[in-house]
């Protein structure tokens, strides 16, 4: 039974990481309409800027916030020069599914060419071992949960409370509609870009933190969990995410315990594919924060 | 020499297979088949399986089902057939109900765990490795040492470019038929081809697996030829680059398939082979890949019909004869 206790704990863990990564893909892509298929690869990127500062001499915790800072502005800057010239000019949104996977491929093999494709891990300091009820953390995980739970409140209460995350809902509602009552969507994507961009870049280096090591070839990974949850939840639905970011990570951790660690991937695969057949729109496609995108 | 050509031509008509394949799909009938690689994968393990000798063979170094050393022509049409049965399955749970985008990523998902289910379930086909010692077509009727004579080496570009033909001459006879004109109806306007009264399930689901047996085809071709088929060999950059070498020949457009196919994933990856090595290893592959992704960004941007674009169907006016 201990093992199970364990196995959920890790899947704590997992799914807070998981959580992060899929709001931001998921708001990005409610919003913008668009499928970032670079995510991933921003993530990596994002956590290698860490990665240097914190072989530098920099506590992981203060590299966190750079490596949120890398992914915002790495997003910020990809939304303006290269998406959004795309998007006006007519690109279909099956253009841009493409045009976003060039990009990932592109990010991943500079980076690729810059820090080659050795494993490599943080100096962190994982704290003592907590013990409750069989769960086994170490402080640092716990901490990273905490760091998740205190995001996941922040994007609730930004969507929720501001007049800013108004202005996205409304954006991702109907964009023209909200742009002709006076709602500045240009400056709302840009923000939506920069925040989603730093909850990337923060999911990318917390993904690192939790791992052993990590190489520039776990981008494809993080982004085909990120793409799961998203997709399992509604994607366009924040809370969907939060949802699906809940079972991709029990699921995979329980089943690594239950099954084989080699197979959790696939366990939790299928899980999707169940649920693009029973219910394509996703779970929490009629509850969400946002309307139906699309 | 005779060797390096020889090859090249085979990668060729592999590649220009797969690039037709995709394109009937892509740019005919507008599906985004991101796990297109998939099918080629399930046509060259199939031919595999069916040419190897059973497993204990070779000293039983290596695990794979069936093994039954058929004759020649045998695995490379159990190899299409394989291509298209595979489809079936993947298309009914992905074509079904989603939108144009979420089909294209659930593919990518597909595609992906695919390859992490045969990279883990060794005893299936030989895990990681892959299968490897695949013979090559009629060798064993004309022996092991045959096989490496030039006169063999293009008795295998011959047969491969008669595959090509088969498959260009399906392909186009699909393009241009009725048929064809209501895939591209689909592919311009969805809600509108379903408004005439078109079938669009079952459009979708027979172009994927018409694809499928080409691609399966294109599979079983290339493992005769190189002799082993790996997990590495298939991931999902591989379809990235023949979406790129479509985006440049031109999509819709066979023959633009066919440019695409030699320009991009032949002519590209072999013009920079010569180049000289410098720097870290992988640094060079690396540049290809961000060379292929600004290959797509670039042909998106300034030509987004490709080379060769598609030819604009017109209509005679009835009324003015």
């Amino acid at each position: 039974m201990s093992l199970y206790a364990a196995a959920f704990g890790f899947g704590l863990v997992s799914l807070a990481v998981i959580a992060v990564g899929a709001v931001g893909f998921t708001m990005q892509f409610g919003i913008t309409n668009l499928i970032n298929l670079a995510y991933g690869d921003i993530m990596i990127t994002s956590a290698f800027a860490a990665y240097f500062l914190n072989h530098a001499g920099v506590s992981i915790w203060i590299a966190l916030l750079v490596g949120a800072a890398t992914g915002a502005i790495f997003s910020f800057l990809l939304n303006r020069f290269i998406y959004a010239p795309f998007q006006r000019k007519g690109t279909p949104l099956i253009g841009m599914v493409i045009v976003s996977l060039a990009i990932g491929i592109m990010t991943s093999n500079l980076l690729l060419a810059f820090v080659g494709s050795d494993n490599v891990s943080y100096h962190q300091n994982p704290g003592s071992t907590v013990h409750l009820a069989g769960i086994i953390l170490t402080t640092e995980q716990l901490l990273l949960i905490g760091v998740a739970v205190v995001l996941m409140l922040a994007i609730h209460a930004l969507l929720r409370y501001t007049r800013l995350g108004k202005a996205m809902r409304a954006t991702a509602a109907n964009a023209t509609l909200a742009r002709n009552c006076g709602i500045p969507t240009g400056r709302v994507i840009d923000a939506v870009w920069l925040i989603t961009g730093a909850l990337c870049g923060m999911a990318g280096t917390i993904a690192a933190m939790n791992s052993d090591s990590f190489a520039v070839a776990n981008g494809s990974g993080f982004l085909i969990t990120i793409l799961a949850a998203a997709v399992l939840g509604g994607a366009g639905q924040p809370y969907g995410a939060m949802l699906g970011a809940v079972i991709i990570g029990e699921l995979t951790e329980l089943s690594a315990a239950v099954i084989s660690p080699e197979y959790k991937a696939v366990v939790a695969f299928s899980v999707l594919v169940v649920v693009m057949v029973l219910r394509p729109q996703g779970l929490l496609a009629k509850f969400g924060a946002m309307a139906a995108a699309g | 020499m005779t060797f390096y050509i020889t090859t090249l031509l085979v990668y060729a008509a592999v590649d220009i297979i797969a690039c037709i394949a995709l394109n009937m799909q892509f740019g005919v009938s507008g599906l985004v088949n991101f796990g297109f690689i998939l099918f080629q994968a399930a046509g060259a393990y199939t031919a595999a399986v069916l040419s190897l000798p059973p497993q204990s063979a070779n000293g039983g170094f290596q695990q794979y089902v069936l093994g039954l050393q058929l004759p020649f022509p045998l695995p490379w049409i159990a190899g299409a057939i394989a291509g298209g049965v595979v489809a079936i399955p993947i298309g009914l749970v992905v074509l079904r109900k989603l939108r144009g985008d979420y089909q294209a990523i659930a593919l990518l998902v597909i595609s992906i765990i695919a390859n992490i289910v045969i990279t883990n379930a060794r005893p299936f086909l030989n895990g990681a490795a892959g299968v490897s010692l695949v013979p090559p077509p009629l060798a064993d009727q004309i022996g092991v040492e045959a096989v490496n004579t030039y006169e063999y080496q293009y008795f295998y570009v011959v047969i491969s470019l008669l595959c090509v033909g088969l498959v260009l001459f399906a392909a186009n006879r699909i393009a241009n038929s009725p048929y064809g004109r209501s895939l591209r109806a689909m592919r311009e306007n969805e809600v509108a081809a379903a408004a005439l009264g078109k079938n669009l399930l079952a459009q979708k689901l027979t172009m994927f697996i018409v694809g499928g047996v080409m691609g399966g085809l294109s599979g079983a071709i290339l493992v005769g030829f190189i002799g082993l088929w790996a997990p590495a060999g298939w991931l999902y950059p591989e379809t990235i680059v023949l979406f790129a070498a479509i985006i440049v020949g031109g999509r819709g457009n066979n023959w633009g398939a066919i440019l695409g196919a030699i320009l991009v994933p032949v002519g590209f990856f072999e013009a920079t082979r010569f180049l000289p090595n410098f720097g870290q290893p992988g640094l060079i592959p690396a540049f290809q890949w961000v060379a292929i992704g600004s290959l797509i960004l670039g042909f998106l941007w300034f030509r987004p019909k490709g080379v060769f674009p598609e030819r604009r169907r017109t209509f005679p006016n009835p009324s003015a004869g």
